[in-house]
């Protein structure tokens, strides 16, 4: 129960992008990772972009029904960070078709933290229904809402 | 056929025959030797050889003297009837020959001595009980010209080292194992120290408490019988009286317990400030910048010089215990031979003299224990304290809180006096004095020899493995993009603790470890999405083959953990195999072990 509090606290935290506009996959993770800019978790943005780069390059990390997390464990960021984006018009990522994108950071020694969220993030978006309310989402308070309902 | 054969002889033997045969494997089950037994007998042995070895020393030491000194007496009567110049010369010379056998005995011994010990403590405790047999024969002779020539140093050592080295000696030629062999050298040891002092008890429970650290039974015993038959076998060779015969003594008055009692109290305080003066010495002289032969000529010059104020500086202490404890002394003399005497050991032992300081350390213990009772005599003259009988409990007590084993020094105090009466006083100020000593000082005179010598030997071990020899080839990997389920199947299938995770060239990128995972393992929703490249430790500490096992000892201790990768070299990170610390610790217990059980087969 904390944990998931906890994550839902991350999420609460976490960047919101409605209706991102990019052609490629690698215009869409550049677009998220410019939205971090600035923020007081990222040391050093340029390191972040490498890592959340390098690992699309290594196994792009999908779920299904469109749902991207391009994420890298990096020192690059002192505490997790997170931007989500949505998609109206869907993106390909290699042959899929994104609508809903997680961009994730986090630092090397979150281990369990990382596994935490991603596990709490793939369960909650395991239903057609979820993942269409999410897209259609206008910011985050309405985002948390459909991830309730999906809980 | 076979069995009809067997049957038809075995009813041709006649009764009579059946009964040898059933006595002859009643005697081969009842009284075959055992290996207890055995080495009861070896350790009788090793008295008698120890014991021949000792008074031979003695011997060639008593010749020598009387070449220095042109006299036959005792060191210090020899010292006193020689001119001020002679006293100065003999130890300076002394210590020159002694300084030059050291050497040149290890310039010419230097590889023997580096696969080899020289030290018997060394030997029983970490060793192997081999003893380097030319090293101590080097020792032994400079030991020689160190004693005769009036260095005040106990003979002790070299008789220890003596014994010691017969029952290495012993273990070796007869292809004993390690174990059997280190009990043997022991033996030597207990016996050596026995023949010095006429004190079988003692001398056993000198190496059970101190060397051994354990008094159990099966140690003790044959520690027990070496001393027993060396002190006989020296007692039939130089005679039976005890080294410092006690006068008798009586108490005048009851009340006299109470300044008894605190002797140890006393004693029990200024060990501690002793043993710190003996390091100080050997730290001044560490800094003297020459060679040995001449850092031993100056230990003996200013011996030397000493002697000429007073010749009784000279030698172990042995003849002046005697004189202190037979003849009325004042208490300003008592003070000075004191610190003379104390001057003088402090330069012996800090110039790296060969030699004991267990004899010297006997005589200010009782040199401060008849100042005690002198003061007692003084303060309290109704009490007629003796001051010989404080010196004696002062004796013990010195040597309880010095070298940390009071049982040793109650006995040993009990045998160099064969005085019953003193016993009890002993036992509460020997024990006091320990627990006193131990407020201010946790090193004693043996341990922190011992302690270094063991610290020493395990470095040099560790530095002889070969990382290499125990290196298992088969660690468990897995590829970076491997999945998460790909993970928790490949650690429900082993049993490590960690995957190793490689890329394509097999080069170490990370560790996963199923400690940081296995809450996860059980969440399906993982198994495509997180890979092997997302939860690795790529700080995760590896092992090179170009380091050595003090390094990998390291890295374990930081790690924490009970395996780790080992890499062909920390640049190219390309993974050999993995090395465990449990690995480590049998190979280096059974490096010695295995030894011993090929000399056994």
């Amino acid at each position: 129960m904390s944990s998931r509090n906890a994550v839902e606290q991350q999420l609460r935290a976490a960047i919101f992008i409605r209706n991102l506009d990019a052609i490629s996959e690698h215009e869409a993770i550049s677009k998220m990772l410019g939205a971090l800019q600035g923020h007081p978790q990222v040391g050093n943005l340029q390191e972040l972009s490498a890592a959340v780069f390098d690992r699309q390059h290594t196994d792009p990390p999908l779920f299904p029904r469109g749902i991207a997390f391009p994420h890298a464990r990096t020192n690059a960021v002192s505490s997790l960070v997170m931007v989500i984006a949505t998609c109206s018009r869907p993106i390909l990522f290699g042959e899929v078709q994104v609508r809903l994108i997680f961009l994730i950071g986090i630092p090397k020694r979150a281990g369990a933290e990382y596994l935490e969220l991603i596990s709490y993030l793939a369960r909650q978006v395991r239903g057609e229904t979820v993942v269409d309310q999410l897209v259609k989402a206008e910011d985050i308070s309405s985002f948390l809402a459909g991830f309730a309902e999906g809980a | 056929m076979d069995n009809t054969g067997e049957h038809q002889q075995t009813r041709t033997l006649s009764p009579l025959m059946r009964r040898l045969l059933r006595l002859k494997f009643w005697i081969v089950e009842h009284l075959r030797l055992s290996e207890r037994q055995l080495t009861l007998i070896w350790a009788a042995l090793i008295g008698v050889l120890g014991a021949l070895a000792s008074e031979s020393f003695r011997k060639a030491s008593g010749f020598l003297h009387y070449v220095a000194t042109g006299s036959s007496l005792d060191i210090i009567s020899s010292f006193a009837k020689l001119p001020w110049w002679q006293r100065v010369t003999v130890p300076t010379v002394g210590g020159l020959l002694a300084g030059l056998t050291l050497w040149f005995g290890n310039r010419l011994f230097a590889s023997i001595r580096q696969k080899t010990t020289t030290d018997y403590m060394e030997a029983i405790v970490v060793g192997s009980g081999i003893i380097s047999v030319r090293a101590s024969i080097v020792k032994s002779v400079s030991a020689l010209f160190s004693i005769s020539t009036g260095t005040s140093i106990g003979r002790e050592g070299p008789l220890v080292q003596l014994s010691s080295l017969t029952a290495s000696l012993v273990g070796r030629i007869r292809k004993m194992p390690i174990p059997q062999r280190r009990h043997l050298v022991a033996c030597g040891a207990a016996a050596g120290i026995a023949c010095a002092y006429k004190a079988p008890i003692a001398a056993s429970l000198f190496v059970a408490e101190i060397i051994l650290g354990t008094v159990a039974v099966e140690s003790l015993g044959p520690l027990i019988l070496a001393s027993v038959v060396a002190a006989f076998v020296s007692q039939f060779l130089s005679g039976g009286e005890p080294l410092y015969r006690s006068p008798g003594f009586n108490l005048h008055t009851r009340w006299e317990i109470v300044p008894l009692c605190f002797v140890g109290i006393f004693l029990g305080f200024l060990a501690p400030a002793y043993l710190r003066f003996l390091r100080l010495a050997e730290r001044l002289f560490s800094k003297i910048d020459i060679l040995v032969p001449f850092k031993l000529a100056l230990g003996g010059a200013i011996v030397g010089t000493l002697a000429i104020l007073n010749p009784e500086v000279c030698g172990n202490g042995q003849g002046l215990l005697q004189s202190l404890f037979h003849q009325n002394w004042f208490w300003d003399e008592v003070l000075a031979i004191i610190l003379l005497k104390l001057v003088a050991t402090a330069t012996a032992f800090g110039s790296g003299v060969v030699g004991g300081v267990f004899t010297p350390t006997l005589f200010i213990g009782a040199g401060i224990g008849v100042l005690y009772g002198q003061t007692v005599l003084y303060v309290a003259p109704g009490l007629r304290a003796d001051p010989a009988m404080y010196g004696f409990i002062g004796m013990g007590s010195f040597i309880a809180a010095t070298t940390g084993a009071p049982l040793m020094a109650i006995l040993m105090a009990f045998e160099l006096t064969l005085d019953y009466s003193l016993v009890p006083f002993l036992m509460v100020n020997c024990v006091v004095a320990y627990y006193c000593s131990g407020i201010f000082e946790r090193r004693f005179m043996y341990g922190e020899s011992l302690e270094r010598k063991g610290a020493a030997f395990f470095k040099q071990q560790l530095a002889e493995v070969n990382l290499q020899d125990l290196v298992r080839s088969d660690p468990l990997t897995l590829p970076k993009n491997a999945t998460f389920a790909q993970i928790a199947e490949t650690f429900v299938q082993h049993r490590f603790q960690h995957i190793y995770i490689v890329d394509r060239e097999n080069r170490l990128l990370g560790a996963i470890s199923l400690h940081d995972v296995k809450t996860f393992l059980d969440r399906p929703e993982l198994e495509t999405v997180v890979i092997a490249a997302d939860i690795m430790d790529e700080d995760f500490p590896s092992v090179s083959l170009t380091q050595g096992m003090n390094e990998a000892l390291h890295k374990f201790s930081d790690a924490k953990s009970e395996r780790l990768p080992v890499v062909d070299n920390l640049h190219s990170k390309r993974l050999i195999g993995s090395i465990s610390k449990t690995d480590i610790i049998l190979h280096l217990a059974g490096e010695q072990s295995g030894t011993g059980t090929n000399r056994q087969s």
